[in-house]
């Protein structure tokens, strides 16, 4: 028997409204399988706050909404994280600091885009100093559109995130080697060639 | 006649390496090792033979010199040995490039020679000549660089001074009481002697091993003293030479006095032994809490040898079997780890042009592996980890303090390994771990005469930390033969009268849990090595050269207790040093050079005379 | 002053260790260790979940640390600084394990032989070398502090402790764990806690310190340090951290029983009171902040300190 939880009061449409699987005490798709089960189950958040909405964060893993109920906690060092939430808007100057973070995180690990602003540039589309197509320069694995978008949304993400991962639909990382060469063009059209040269190689991994 | 032998290939052998090192230079390293490590042949066949004999007669004091072996002096004679040739082989690497290596040389072997003398003499006057000999090629070997060391020299000198005039007095006095210096005659005739003439010995004794073995309050020449001498020197220093004060007090409070003789210096519960052990407890607990606020590598294992000779004191003031059996086996382990971790600090400072400061390095173990493990291994000891030397004989001092319900000596023991674990955590994170800095990214591992005897050392303390049995049987050869009950172990144990603990058990319970986690480990998947500039730096690039936490390591600590560990006794003396420099000065004016000044003084002292030679006073 | 030494393991040939067969002794060098980890992990889920409910919201399932350790060990790719970096974990790994075969744990005690509660007391500082090894391995000056704060924190709770364990020693005038916790068998009124209350106070007052939960969380704060010594620790790594760390609230919490709530005779009560003792420490660790290095350290030299002195004294002076 599967748990079951109602989602009440969500502002996405498709699929989700309503009822989401939650499978954790499935022992038997648990053994089949434990790396999918221990990855969809125990979620570490980045907590890097990369733009206005990490005010969103907060509400989320305290008492109201409660992410650690899903096994979701927020961790200090990206070593030990593997989802990774841009929340906000991503300037220049922020890339930089992305982009070696998300080299830190081992594999496998998601990116996941909160707001509008990575998406397209959102609310500062024509400023000098916003990265408007965040897929350009890192692979991102799901998008939450809003401005900002609430709490509830953040679990909606999260549960499609367990569905893609058990479709093994979410592979950014494996994106992320395969194309590096394309991603660092475009890194270093925006950031310059010596910082891109002077960052640490990220650790290449056979899967 | 082997123990003539011995002494004379010390000693000849020092300079026949010096006429060979400046005619030959090349040979050099190699005269100097053998003539540092022949003696361990001829000792190892004298094991668990008691001689005695007399090499020299002094017509005029009426008195025969003579050697002698004990279990005792063949304990130590191996450990000199030993310990002084890894460290004379050490040299000869380290000291390539150095200014006057064949006096540095004659120096080590004259210092080896002189420790071999005192531990088998058999006579007082023998005893007296080898303790100075040994005493003043230390100040030679401390003030070698000049600068610096001539004032830690000067310091060291004077103490040492001190104490072997106290020593000569007692020597002295029990030469006109008895007519004798053997120890031997000395030890039977000392039983019939009144309190207050065996009290005066003992203490007078007792400086001159006190300010040997740098007990609380004799202590300050040492720290200085330890980091101005030469590297491999320092070793040998803090190993053995400190340690004779130790030999001394075995000598003088078991082989002389005995037991009887002892427990008649009591008042009441307060007895000679009790002060003893809580002067060694006392020891044991300062200096290894200010060892924690050094920035020095040698001033910080400096402080940790006087930290724990408080030990050996104390195991040895105690009193009972598992005791001295502690202490002395203390001494031995001390010397192994000691210096291993000094030559680990040479080797460092061969690698990297004389850094030995702990703000300024780091990062070494990706560059000097070897010395790392040396290191690793030294401080365990230092520490007291199981399975290596250092736990069982600091198990043993433990077990007899608690089981003869002394709380508060254990206590003073236990909460001394905290101090040393504090400290020596911090001399091996600021050298070895942490980021390595740019100027440092070439040095090499040192060369192989410098790593074996890092390498001997290391196996030394894990093998006598798994099988204490190997040392232990020695020690209670001589507990026998001091006269008192002995310590009975097995190769790995102790019986189970004495409680628990089985060394070989632990080791293959650690050795098959390691296997086990790591075969876990292996399990996952494996890891990538990444550079050190491949780190956590919230979100920025590692800034080169600036990302290392080693200064002020320990801050918060610091400032809680360091108004409380200022070394006052050492502000004593040298405040008395001032006072005496100050008077002897305003003193020194009589010498005015003036001729119409010395008449006077003439003309004023007959008239004294004069007066006095009135008053009815006869010289 | 020819003391001979007395005997302090008269008791040893009464009860325990001759009746247990070689093998009997093997299986359990085995399974007792794989028992305390399961334990000791179901105790880190139920730390989540106590102090989720005391924060009024639903937290985590108890085996949640279990998704954490397969997830953490499973996982694609894993970094190192090198050979200390890997060493120095398996070391504390094993020294964890060693030390949790020495404690007395209601009845099973495989290798007590070998070990009194000297050795325990040294052996327990395995652990901490190995991963503060590991640690300093790692490069980062956040691990460096953190190992930093973890050896003044241990210097702070060592103290008192110390004191206490003397005091026990010294009034049962034994210096085997398994003697102490034979020693108050019989009624409740011959726990350790009755017989040398200071002392158990003082280890009372000084439990959150070595459990390492809040207020005396200094050690990984993530929003200090960046998690401390565990700051370039991922994958299996941090598997193995949760594992030591899981290890050592075992072995703490089971010295604390043995030596003060009198141990049990059967592993099911023997967890039952080591469950009470978590309880206890998961409550105090739910509601407060964390203090600073140096407040804690002033916390464990005063008050704790002088309660254990004092037991002490009054041990010696009244008799033991």
């Amino acid at each position: 028997m599967a748990n079951v939880i109602r989602v009440v009061r969500t502002y996405t449409r498709g699929d989700h409204r309503g009822l989401i699987l939650l499978d954790r005490a499935d022992i038997k798709k648990a053994l089949k399988d434990p790396h999918k089960w221990g990855e969809k189950y125990s979620l570490w958040v980045t907590y890097f706050c990369t733009g206005c909405g990490i005010i969103e964060i907060p509400p989320v893993i305290t008492a109201r909404w409660d992410a650690e109920r899903f096994g979701v906690k927020p961790m200090a060092t990206p070593r030990q994280a593997n989802l990774f939430l841009i929340t906000g808007y991503v300037s220049v100057k922020t890339l930089r600091a992305i982009i070696i973070t998300y080299e830190q995180m081992p594999d496998p690990k998601y990116l996941v885009a909160f707001g509008s602003c990575p998406i397209d540039g959102g609310l500062y589309y024509t400023s000098y100093n916003t990265i408007n197509h965040l897929d350009r320069y890192l692979p991102v694995d799901g998008w939450i559109a809003g401005c900002m978008p609430r709490p509830e949304a953040i679990f909606i993400a999260v549960t499609k995130l367990w569905k893609m991962i058990d479709g093994e639909m979410v592979d950014g990382y494996k994106r992320y080697r395969k194309n590096i060469d394309y991603y660092r063009k475009n890194q270093e059209r925006v950031l310059g060639r010596e910082f891109i040269e002077s960052i640490p190689p990220p650790v290449t991994v056979e899967t | 006649m082997m123990l003539v032998t011995i002494l004379l290939i010390s000693f000849v052998g020092a300079g026949v390496t010096y006429l060979v090192g400046k005619s030959i230079p090349r040979l050099r390293g190699i005269v100097a090792s053998l003539v540092a490590l022949l003696p361990l042949i001829l000792l190892a066949f004298l094991y668990g033979r008691v001689i005695s004999i007399d090499y020299a007669s002094v017509p005029f004091l009426d008195i025969n010199l003579s050697l002698r072996l004990t279990p005792l002096s063949w304990l130590f004679a191996v450990s000199i040995v030993v310990l002084g040739g890894l460290a004379v082989i050490f040299s000869t690497g380290y000291m390539r490039g150095k200014e006057r290596p064949d006096y540095y040389y004659f120096m080590m072997l004259l210092v080896n020679g002189a420790m071999l003398g005192i531990v088998l003499s058999g006579d007082f006057f023998s005893f007296y000549i080898f303790w100075e000999l040994m005493s003043w090629s230390t100040y030679l070997l401390i003030s070698y660089r000049g600068g610096e060391s001539l004032g830690a020299g000067m310091k060291y000198i004077i103490m040492s001074v001190i104490g072997s005039s106290a020593m000569l007095l007692a020597i002295a006095s029990l030469y006109v009481s008895y007519g004798t210096l053997e120890i031997s005659s000395l030890a039977t005739a000392l039983q019939s002697a009144s309190i207050g003439y065996a009290l005066f010995a003992l203490m007078m004794f007792t400086i001159a091993f006190g300010i040997k073995n740098a007990v609380l309050p004799l202590h300050t020449w040492l720290p200085d003293a330890y980091a101005e001498a030469v590297s491999p020197f320092t070793a040998v220093l803090s190993g053995m030479l400190t340690r004779m004060g130790v030999y001394g007090f075995l000598l003088i409070m078991y082989a002389i006095m005995g037991f009887g003789l002892l427990d008649m210096f009591s008042y009441g519960p307060i007895n000679y032994n009790i002060i003893l052990a809580w002067a060694g407890a006392l020891t044991i607990v300062i200096p290894t809490f200010i060892a924690l606020l050094q920035n020095d590598a040698k001033k910080l294992l400096a402080w940790h040898g006087i930290g724990q000779g408080g030990y050996m004191i104390l195991g040895i003031a105690f009193g009972s079997t598992l005791g001295i059996a502690g202490g002395i086996f203390h001494t031995l382990n001390h010397a192994i780890y000691i210096v291993l971790l000094f030559l680990v600090v040479a080797a460092v400072e061969y690698r990297t042009g004389g850094k030995r400061s702990l703000d300024e390095l780091g990062g070494l173990i990706k560059r000097m592996p070897v010395s790392f493990v040396a290191g690793l291994a030294g401080i365990s000891g230092l520490i007291g980890v199981p399975l290596t030397n250092g736990f069982v004989s600091k198990w043993l001092i433990y077990k007899t303090l608690v089981t003869e319900q002394y709380p508060f000596l254990a206590f003073a023991a236990l909460v001394g390994t905290w101090g040393t674990i504090l400290s020596v955590f911090k001399f091996l994170h600021n050298i070895f771990l942490g980021q390595l800095p740019e100027q440092y990214k070439d040095v090499e591992e040192v060369p192989w005469t410098m790593r074996a005897p890092m390498i001997v050392l290391t196996i030394l303390i894990v093998l006598f930390g798994v099988l204490p049995g190997i040392p232990l049987r020695a020690i209670s050869a001589i507990q026998t033969h001091l006269g008192m009950t002995p310590l009975q172990t097995s190769l790995f144990g102790m019986p189970k009268a004495l409680g628990e603990l089985n060394t070989l058990n632990i080791f293959f319970a650690v050795l098959a849990a390691g296997l086990v986690a790591y075969a876990v480990f292996s399990l996952a998947r494996r890891s990538k090595r990444v550079s050190q500039y491949d780190n956590y730096a919230a979100g920025a690039r590692v800034p080169v050269g600036q990302y290392q936490h080693s200064v002020k390591f320990y801050d918060q600590a610091d400032r809680l207790i360091r108004p409380y560990l200022r070394d006052r006794i050492d502000d004593f003396y040298s405040w008395i040093a001032g006072v005496s420099t100050d008077f002897f000065e305003q003193l020194g004016k009589i010498y005015t050079g003036n001729v119409n000044t010395y008449a006077t003084w003439i003309v004023l002292f007959v008239a004294v005379l004069i007066f006095m030679g009135l008053l009815g006073w006869k010289p | 002053m020819d003391r001979l030494v007395c005997g302090g393991a008269d008791l040893h040939g009464a009860v325990g260790v001759e009746t247990m067969t070689t093998l009997m002794r093997v299986v359990w060098i085995i399974v007792l260790p794989i028992i305390a980890l399961l334990i000791s992990v179901l105790f880190l889920g139920l730390f989540r979940k106590v102090t989720a409910r005391i924060q009024r919201r639903y937290g985590p399932p108890i085996y949640q640390p279990v998704i954490d350790l397969v997830k953490l060990f499973t996982q694609h790719s894993n970094i190192s600084h090198g050979l200390m970096f890997d060493a120095g974990l398996i070391i504390a790994l094993a020294g964890s394990v060693v030390t949790v075969l020495l404690i007395p744990a209601g009845g099973i005690h495989p290798l007590s032989s070998s070990g009194d509660l000297l050795v325990i007391i040294y052996l327990m500082l395995i652990p901490p070398i190995g991963m503060a090894l590991s640690a300093g391995a790692s490069g980062n000056p956040n691990a460096s502090l953190g190992v930093s704060r973890k050896l003044i924190l241990a210097l702070g709770y060592e103290v008192p402790f110390l004191l206490v364990l003397l005091t026990v020693m010294t009034y049962t005038e034994t210096t085997s764990l398994l003697n102490v916790v034979q020693m108050q068998a019989g009624s409740i009124l011959s726990w350790g806690v009755f017989r040398f209350p200071l002392a158990a106070l003082a280890t009372f007052l000084i439990l959150p310190v070595m459990l390492g939960v809040r207020p005396f969380d200094i050690i990984g704060a993530p929003q200090e340090i960046s998690s401390g010594p565990q700051v370039e620790f991922g994958g299996k790594y941090l598997a193995f951290a949760t594992v030591e760390h899981a290890l050592h609230i075992f072995i703490v919490i089971a010295l604390f029983v043995d030596l003060f709530l009198g141990g049990a005779t059967n592993l099911g009560t023997f967890f039952l009171k080591m469950l009470v003792v978590f309880l206890i420490g998961a409550f105090i660790g739910a509601v407060y902040p964390r203090f600073r290095i140096d407040q804690a350290l002033r916390y464990c030299w005063k008050w704790p300190t002088l309660f254990a002195l004092s037991g002490l004294i009054l041990v010696v002076i009244i008799g033991g």
